[in-house]
This record gives structure tokens, sequence and C-alpha cells, in this order.
């Protein structure tokens, strides 16, 4: 296995995902450091209950569309590598299994973000510190499940993505149903509990009920993720 | 040594829309042989060569590989594989050795230095530190040939390799082809629509068309088939008809040429020395090249390019 990422990765060399994957978590930390340097005394005095709390709030209200976003946009790179000379016929052909190929491409994809996701965190806590929040009363436990919390949630999402990108070549489709998704999970964000089934709505939810945020995301992102597996398996490829 | 036969298809059947685009094909192809995979365009040569690498499976047959089934040992089979199908697969924004690099990572048992060892064999050594997108389509094929040797396969699958190749290039896929089961002792398969290029690699031809296998066998039986004819210019041909048949030479007139059948390079001498002794010009000797072209033809029905 760690050879198929090694060679996802490699594939990667000189290409835009990586700034990508630095620049969607430093702008949600910028923007941010912005929202509180235009009203820092304003903010400071409404927060003073709960600073590092809100600041959480803040971030996490931009990092998860960002994310969603970084979903649809990276795997859509990360299929594409192959789809544009179509070396799928390459790879496949390769004595690798498929159900292993695909794990390596959805890994690449979750490892990015992943590691998205951690920057975004350094840079909370970097922010926070910069804002004169003191860091013992960081809740550690409260900022892991904003983090990578919406992470697990957002699973789903990132299935269906990398299953979408991979099996069709064309990806405007998986591009503007990512984008689709994405509008959606924003418009129920505040909505009704009655919604909470939504897998659209787990991200932004999982600072309330982080166990079944988490779970659900898991569960169902590990469904879609088996479907595109099976599918990838059986699909005639070249 | 298990066994003697590398590929070998039973029944082997795709259907695509309804339609049978490859029909019941029994391939058999042995160790050491250049194996010429020749059709017309949408024969479904690349079909045939998809379901041998597991690209695709079939509707129904079976498809063996060193003897064994692809069904079930797939992976392990394929390692002795290596392949080029159609036009090149590449990575643009890398170079040659990060392109060998990807895929010798999922080869298991490959070194490094087999990297430089390909590159020097289809003469890319110079522009290995090039990104891939800066290539000519040549050049594009010879990584992909490459790639292909890189996990040192028993068995090499190449389809159409010289598409769209100039001639230089033509030339030096073909050599390279030519050379690869004395020198590294592999089995190719080679699919062309061009019987003049395979003609030239091939030790056994198969030749199918909408699907169907219709001649297999060595490429000497193929050109058997071919009525091989000497075409002769000279001045009084009626002359020269009589004076053939006089001497027991067999001859005819088609189309006001003379043409006597191919033979050996005595009789074809004694036939000139003859003509010439007897006070004709002969302005021309040739063999009628295009016969073996013919034939293909006349098997695949005369239809699509060759």
């Amino acid at each position: 296995m760690g050879n198929i990422l090694a060679s996802e990765f490699l594939k990667l060399r000189r290409k835009m995902v990586w700034f990508l994957v630095v620049i969607g978590p430093t702008g949600v930390i910028a923007l941010q450091a912005l929202n509180y340097g235009l009203r820092f005394d304003f903010l400071m005095k409404q927060y003073a209950s709960d600073p590092w709390g809100y600041l959480m709030i803040n971030v996490s209200n931009l990092l998860v569309p960002a994310l969603l976003m970084g979903m649809t946009i990276i795997s859509s790179m990360i299929a594409s590598l192959e789809h544009q000379t179509n070396a799928w016929k390459q790879t496949v052909a390769l004595p690798v299994g498929r159900t292993r190929l695909y794990l390596g491409k959805f890994g690449v994809t979750a490892l990015l973000l992943l590691g998205s996701t951690t920057l975004a965190m350094v840079g909370t806590i970097l922010l926070g510190l910069l804002l004169g929040h003191e860091l013992e009363a960081l809740p550690w436990k409260s900022l892991l499940i904003a983090m990578y919390g919406s992470f697990l949630s957002a699973l789903p999402y990132l299935a269906v993505q990398v299953w979408l990108s991979v099996a069709i070549s064309n990806q405007a489709v998986p591009l503007t149903i990512g984008i689709a998704g994405l509008v959606v999970s924003i418009f129920v964000l505040n909505g009704p509990s009655s919604l909470d089934w939504l897998p659209w709505k787990w991200p932004f939810l999982v600072r309330a009920e982080p166990m079944y945020s988490m779970v659900a995301g898991l569960l169902t992102g590990a469904v879609f993720y088996l479907l595109g597996t099976i599918h990838f398996v059986r699909k005639d490829v070249g | 040594m298990m066994t003697d036969i590398v590929i070998e298809t039973k029944g082997l059947t795709k259907t695509i829309g309804g339609r049978n685009v490859v029909d019941k094909l029994d391939l058999k192809i042995k160790r050491g042989e250049i194996y010429g995979f020749l059709g017309p365009n949408g024969a479904g040569k690349t079909t045939t060569i998809r379901m041998l690498l597991g690209l695709t499976k079939p509707s129904s047959g079976e498809v063996r590989l060193f003897g064994k089934s692809i069904g079930k040992e797939r992976v392990a089979l394929l390692r002795k594989v290596g392949s080029l199908v159609e036009y090149p697969s590449y990575y643009g924004h890398l170079n040659a050795i990060e392109n060998l690099e990807t895929i010798r990572l999922l080869l298991p048992g490959v070194k490094k230095s087999r990297i430089d060892e390909v590159l020097s064999i289809v003469r890319l050594t110079k522009d290995a530190k090039r990104m891939v997108k800066g290539y000519s389509l040549g050049m594009k094929q010879r990584l992909g040939i490459a790639a292909a040797l890189l996990g040192e396969p028993e068995l090499l699958i190449l389809d159409e390799p010289t598409n769209g190749l100039d001639p230089s290039g033509i030339i030096e896929i073909r050599e390279l082809i030519r050379s690869m089961p004395a020198r590294y002792g592999l089995t190719v398969l080679l699919s062309s629509h061009l019987l003049s290029e395979v003609g030239q690699m091939a030790t056994e031809v198969g030749i199918v068309t909408k699907g169907k296998l219709i001649f297999q066998d060595q490429l000497e039986v193929l050109k058997g088939r071919s009525k091989q004819q000497i075409h002769i210019g000279l001045d009084d041909r009626q002359r020269a008809l009589s004076l053939l048949h006089a001497n027991g030479f067999k001859a005819e007139l088609s189309g006001g040429s003379l043409y006597v059948p191919q033979g050996d390079d005595k009789r074809i001498a004694a036939i000139v020395r003859m003509l010439v002794q007897q006070g004709l010009e002969v302005s021309r000797v040739e063999e009628q090249g295009d016969s073996l072209e013919s034939v293909f033809l006349h098997m695949t029905g005369g239809e699509g390019e060759l």
C-alpha cells in the first residue's frame, strides 16, 4: 500500500494541488484574522465568556465550506491525472488489484485534505494566541472535533466525489455535483433538527452533535467508498 | 518452462450494444514468437487486447496467459506482461524518469537502475529529464514501450505501436521490436492494420475481421497464399511470350504486361538471359509487391484501410 501512495504522490509533483492544500486553510485563517483585526475590541467584549470557543465557531464556519470545495476540486484533480491521457489503461494493466488502486486514489485525496485540516487547526491555535487567548484555556477536545470531526462527518461527500471523479472522465459532472452539494449544505446548515439526517448537514452539525455526526459520516462514507470500489473493480477500462 | 503457449483464448467474445465486437476468437501464441495481430480498423483488435490484459471482461469465453486463466490470477499474471494499448499514456508534467518511477513503484522487485536501462533501450536517455508533455509523439510512444519493458516482462503486448510515427520512428521501433525475442527472450503480440508493417516483424500472423479470426498461421504460409509474380517490362511482349512458352517457362500476358511466376533466382536469371540473347530489350524485372496486401484485402473482404 505504501508503494501505491508513493506512486500517487509522485504524480502530484509540480501540481497545483499543493498550492490548493495550503491556500485553503491559509485563506480561512487570514479571513478570520481580518475579521478580528477590523473589530477587535468589539469582538473581544462579545466573546469574553469563551474566546476560544467563538474563534473555533468562526473558523469552522468558513472551513467547512472550504473543505467541501477542496474535496470536490482535489478529487477531480487526482482523477484527472489518469483521465488526461487515459492512463487508466496503463495503471490497471499493472500487477496491482483494482481495489488497491482505488484505495490509493481515495487515500491520497484524503491525506491531502487531512493535511489541509491540520494546517487549519495549527492556524486556529496561532491566531488565538495572536489574539491574546491563553493556551491553557484552549479546549483541545472541542478543537479536534471542530477540525477532524468536520472532516470525518464530510466523508460521505468525499467518497461520492472520488467515486464520480474516477468513474466519469468528463470532470464537469463531478465538479457540478460537488458544488451543488456545497450549496445544499450551506442552505441546510441552520435548518431545523428535522433535517439532521441529511449528510450535507453533518459537517456543520458536528460541533453540536459530535458523536452522531462523526459516526454517521464514517458509516455513510464507508458505504459510498465501498460502492465506488465495486464500481471501479467491475468497470471496463480503456 | 511450464508451457510453450503464452497466450491462449477460447471462444473469446465481447458483445457491445448487441453486436459481437469480438466473436469466438481462438488465439494461440507460442513462446518466442512475434505475433502480428492484423485486421482493418474496427475489427476488434484493441478490444481483444483489452481483454487479454483484464481491462475489459469478456462477455463469454476465456483468456489464458502462461497456461493460467486471467480471471483468477490476474495480478500475478500481469506481473509477467508489459503492455502499450493504443496511444501512449503518460503524465505530461513529469519527466521520463518520474513517469517510469510511478510505474516501477507498483512493480514488485524492479530495481531503480532498471529505469536507466529501459530508457537507453528506447534511446531516451538524453531527454530523460525533460517534461514529457514537450515530447514528440514518437518519443511518447518510445516512453510507452520503455514503460512496457520496465518489469522485464515475458510477454509484450503492443497495440499499434507505430501509429502516428514518422518513417524514421517506424523503422526505429520496428528494429527494436524485431530484436526483442532474440535479446530478451520475450514473446511479442503486435497489433496493426498495416500488413506491410507487420510483415517485416512478425513470425506468426493472425488476421481478424468483424471480430472473427479468419487466418492464423506462420507468415510464410500467408506469403505462400499470395501469387507472387515477376513483372518483366520489354518491347515485344508477344514474341517474348511465345519464346518463353517454347522454352518451357510459364508466362502470361495480363493487361498488356508480361508476368512470370515467382521462383528461385536461377530460373529468373535464365529467363532474362534468354530474352536478352534473343535480342529483346528488357527494361524492367520487378516483383509484384502488392500481392500480399491484396491477399489481405481479399481475406478481410476488401473493406477498411490497409
